[in-house]
C-alpha cells in the first residue's frame, strides 16, 4: 500500500476534525475525496503528508510514519506556496537543486502541456496559477499525489487542462488522492470515491461499482453528504 | 471517430466498449482497424486509464478486439459486423416497441409511423 490511515484522529483545540478515519490507496488509484468544505479534507490530505500529526490512530506511508518517509508524498496546497514575484520557471530551477525527485525535463514537458505562461505569479490568473502549482508538484517523482482542490475556483479550459494532465501523468506505480467538490467534471478520472463529512469517512467506494448499481457519483454525493 | 461518455449514465468502461461496437455496426470503424491507446482515448476522454483498460478487456472478451504485444488493441478481423448490426437493430426495435406500446398502440400504428417518416424525412437522414 502506498498510504494507509487507520482510526486516524485529529483535533483542533477540541474541535474534532477526523474521527476514525481509515483509508487506503493501492499504487496506480487515482482516488477523490470529496466532501463540502469543512469536512476534513485538507486535515486528512496534511495528515497523510505528514504536515500535521494525527492525535490518535496510526498513518503509514510506504509502510513508514509519514515523517520517516519525507519527500515520498507531495503535498499541493490549496493556495500558492511560491513567492508572488517569482516566475514558475525559477521556482523549478530552485527545486531541481534542492529536491532529487524533481525532474526539470519533466517540469518542462508539464510547463507545455498544461501551457504554463512564463510570468511570476503575481501576474497570473487563478487558472494559471493553478496550472503553474500543479506542474511543479507532478514534476517531482514520488509514489504519493496529494492534491487539495486543484479544480477550486478555475476556468473551465484550466479544468479541463488540468484533468488531462492527471490522465496523461498516471503512472501504475503511483497513488493520487485529490480532494475536490467539483464532482460532476473529475469523477470520470476517479478508481474510487471516499466521500468525507464532518470528519468521518461517510462512504469508500469504487465509482464504477456505484454506477453498475445505477447510482451517479454525483447523486451519491448529495444523498450521502446532504 | 468521436468518442464521447457520460459519467451519469452507468458504468465508463461499458460505455466504451458501447461505442466500438455502435462504430463497427455503422461501419465507422471496420475489422483491422487500430483503437487509440488506452492512455491516449483516457486523456481525450479525461477518465481513469484503468477504465479504459477494462473496457478493451471486455471487448476482448466479446471476441471484438485483440491486444498485439507492442502495437496495440486492434478489431479483430473475423468480427461479425452483421451479427453487431442486427443486435443494434433489435435494441432499438426494442426502445421504440416500448414507447408504441406505452402509447397503447399496436404494431400496425408503429409500421404505419416509420413508413410515414420515411416517406418525409426519409431523404433527409
Amino acid at each position: 500500500m502506498v498510504l494507509e490511515l487507520k482510526n486516524v484522529a485529529k483535533r483542533y483545540l477540541k474541535t474534532p476534525a477526523l474521527s476514525g478515519v481509515s483509508l487506503t490507496l493501492a499504487p496506480g488509484q487515482v482516488v477523490g475525496l470529496l466532501g463540502l468544505n469543512g469536512a476534513g479534507k485538507t486535515t486528512l490530505l496534511k495528515v497523510a503528508a505528514g504536515l500535521l500529526l494525527p492525535d490518535g490512530g496510526e498513518v503509514r506511508l510506504l509502510g513508514e510514519p509519514p515523517r520517516a518517509a519525507r519527500g515520498q508524498a507531495v503535498y499541493l496546497p490549496e493556495h500558492s506556496p511560491w513567492p508572488e514575484r517569482t516566475r514558475p520557471a525559477e521556482v523549478a530551477r530552485l527545486l531541481a537543486g534542492a529536491d532529487p525527485r524533481f525532474d526539470p525535463a519533466r517540469y518542462r514537458e508539464l510547463a507545455g502541456f498544461l501551457e504554463v505562461p512564463d510570468r511570476p505569479f503575481a501576474q497570473m490568473s487563478k487558472g494559471q496559477r493553478a496550472r503553474a502549482n500543479l506542474a511543479l508538484a507532478l514534476a517531482r517523482r514520488t509514489p504519493l499525489y496529494l492534491l487539495d482542490e486543484p479544480l477550486a475556483g478555475i476556468d473551465l479550459i484550466s479544468r479541463d487542462r488540468i484533468l488531462k494532465a492527471l490522465v496523461h501523468e498516471w503512472r501504475a506505480e503511483a497513488a493520487v488522492l485529490l480532494s475536490t467538490h467539483e464532482v460532476s467534471e473529475a469523477e470520470g478520472i476517479f478508481d474510487r470515491a471516499v466521500f468525507l463529512k464532518d470528519g468521518r469517512v461517510m462512504l469508500d467506494t469504487g465509482v464504477e461499482e456505484l454506477r453498475a448499481q445505477g447510482k451517479s457519483v454525483v447523486e451519491t454525493f448529495k444523498e450521502v453528504l446532504a | 471517430m468521436r468518442w464521447r461518455v457520460d459519467p451519469e449514465a452507468g458504468p465508463i468502461f461499458e460505455q466504451i466498449a458501447d461505442a466500438v461496437m455502435a462504430a463497427l455496426a455503422r461501419g465507422e470503424l471496420g475489422p483491422g482497424d487500430k483503437l487509440p491507446s488506452a492512455r491516449a482515448l483516457a486523456e481525450e476522454l479525461k477518465v481513469n486509464p484503468n477504465t479504459v483498460i477494462r473496457a478493451f478487456e471486455l471487448l476482448e472478451h466479446r471476441g471484438i478486439t485483440e491486444t498485439r504485444r507492442g502495437l496495440g488493441t486492434f478489431v479483430r478481423e473475423d468480427v461479425d459486423v452483421d451479427a453487431l448490426k442486427a443486435a443494434r437493430l433489435r435494441e432499438a426495435a426494442r426502445r421504440y416497441l416500448a414507447e408504441v406500446r406505452a402509447l397503447g398502440l399496436g404494431l400496425d400504428a408503429a409500421q404505419a409511423a416509420l413508413e410515414e417518416v420515411e416517406r418525409k424525412d426519409g431523404t433527409r437522414a
